[in-house]
């Protein structure tokens, strides 16, 4: 259990965090949907970077 | 049924004061945690400081020394600079999670707020302590070394978002940890009752959650240990990220 609520919350604050952003960012330049879309994709990504680093598939930092 | 979410309930005891509108209240919450701050000050100050320890002072330098190897082995010795706060971190969580184990008490840790709280603190000072030891250097955190050109603005995108994810996943670990923890026991511990109200048939199946009430509590334990543990070294990484960017 306790693994999974370690990988779980990875991916999902990397989602969370890029639709904020996304968000945060269409509020301020009217741009919106695209900027949701964009970073809520690149929140995707960092959430999954975020899980395979924290389970220790890939190395900590590239070139570490 | 009982609820298992009332154990979860913040009660204001009495009243500290105002800001502006906003009262200040002295809640059940802030009670357990000047409970959590008085037991480990007493377990650090008060058990003597004999040469050959006694029982609590052997707990008192198991924990120094325990927080002490954790920060050297992932930051480095630059990192024990930041011993205090990594401490401090880490009995807070221990102690009150251990306190939360014990029935009919409240547990800190199951509040987000606390550990949001928490991992914001830990979040600025890796932010700030490294700002002000690297300078602009910092960024480099953000620019993993080896990536071909065209793809690094994406790549530093992406890595950016995962900095500031940190104290989200950092905190929600934590809190999801305890609170599932504590509802699942209190849903068990519950069928026991039920089970029991039922006659001498419901007391015979009473047997099988009680046995797994008890295997939870055991579990819980070394959850609440363990959380507190991966809640520390967590820190440790982010803090050695303030050190050493981009190694």
């Amino acid at each position: 259990m306790a693994r999974g609520f370690r990988l779980s919350s990875e991916l999902v604050a990397g989602v969370v965090v890029g639709a904020l952003i996304g968000w945060g960012f269409d509020r301020l330049l009217s741009t919106s949907p695209f900027g949701l879309i964009v970073f809520f994709l690149l929140g995707f990504a960092a959430g999954v970077l975020n899980v395979i680093r924290s389970a220790g598939v890939a190395p900590d930092r590239t070139g570490r | 049924m009982i609820d298992p979410i009332e154990q979860f309930h913040i009660e204001k005891l009495f009243t500290i004061g105002r800001i502006g509108n906003q009262e200040i209240a002295f809640t059940n919450s802030s009670a357990y945690m000047l409970v959590s701050v008085a037991l480990i000050s007493l377990l650090m100050i008060g058990t003597g400081r004999r040469l050959v320890p006694g029982r609590l002072q052997s707990v008192a330098e198991i924990s120094y020394e325990f927080v002490a190897n954790t920060i050297r082995s992932s930051a480095g010795s630059e990192g024990m600079k930041f011993f205090p706060l990594v401490f401090s971190i880490f009995m807070f969580v221990c102690v009150s999670n251990m306190i939360g184990i014990i029935p009919y008490t409240f547990t800190i840790s199951s509040h987000i707020i606390v550990t949001a709280a928490l991992a914001l603190l830990v979040f600025f000072t890796v932010l700030i302590y490294g700002f002000y030891k690297n300078g602009l250097k910092f960024f480099k955190l953000f620019v993993p070394s080896g990536i071909p050109i065209v793809i690094l603005p994406l790549v530093v995108l992406i890595e950016i978002i995962s900095f500031l994810s940190r104290p989200i996943s950092h905190s929600v670990r934590l809190f999801a940890n305890m609170l599932a923890g504590h509802i699942t026991l209190k849903v068990f511990a519950s069928f026991v009752t039920m089970l029991g109200a039922m006659g001498l048939i419901g007391w015979a199946g009473a047997v099988l959650p009680l046995g797994l009430t008890v295997a939870l509590t055991a579990l819980e334990l070394l959850v609440a240990f363990l959380q507190a543990y991966v809640f520390t070294i967590l820190t440790c990484i982010y803090i050695n990220d303030a050190i050493h960017p981009g190694h």
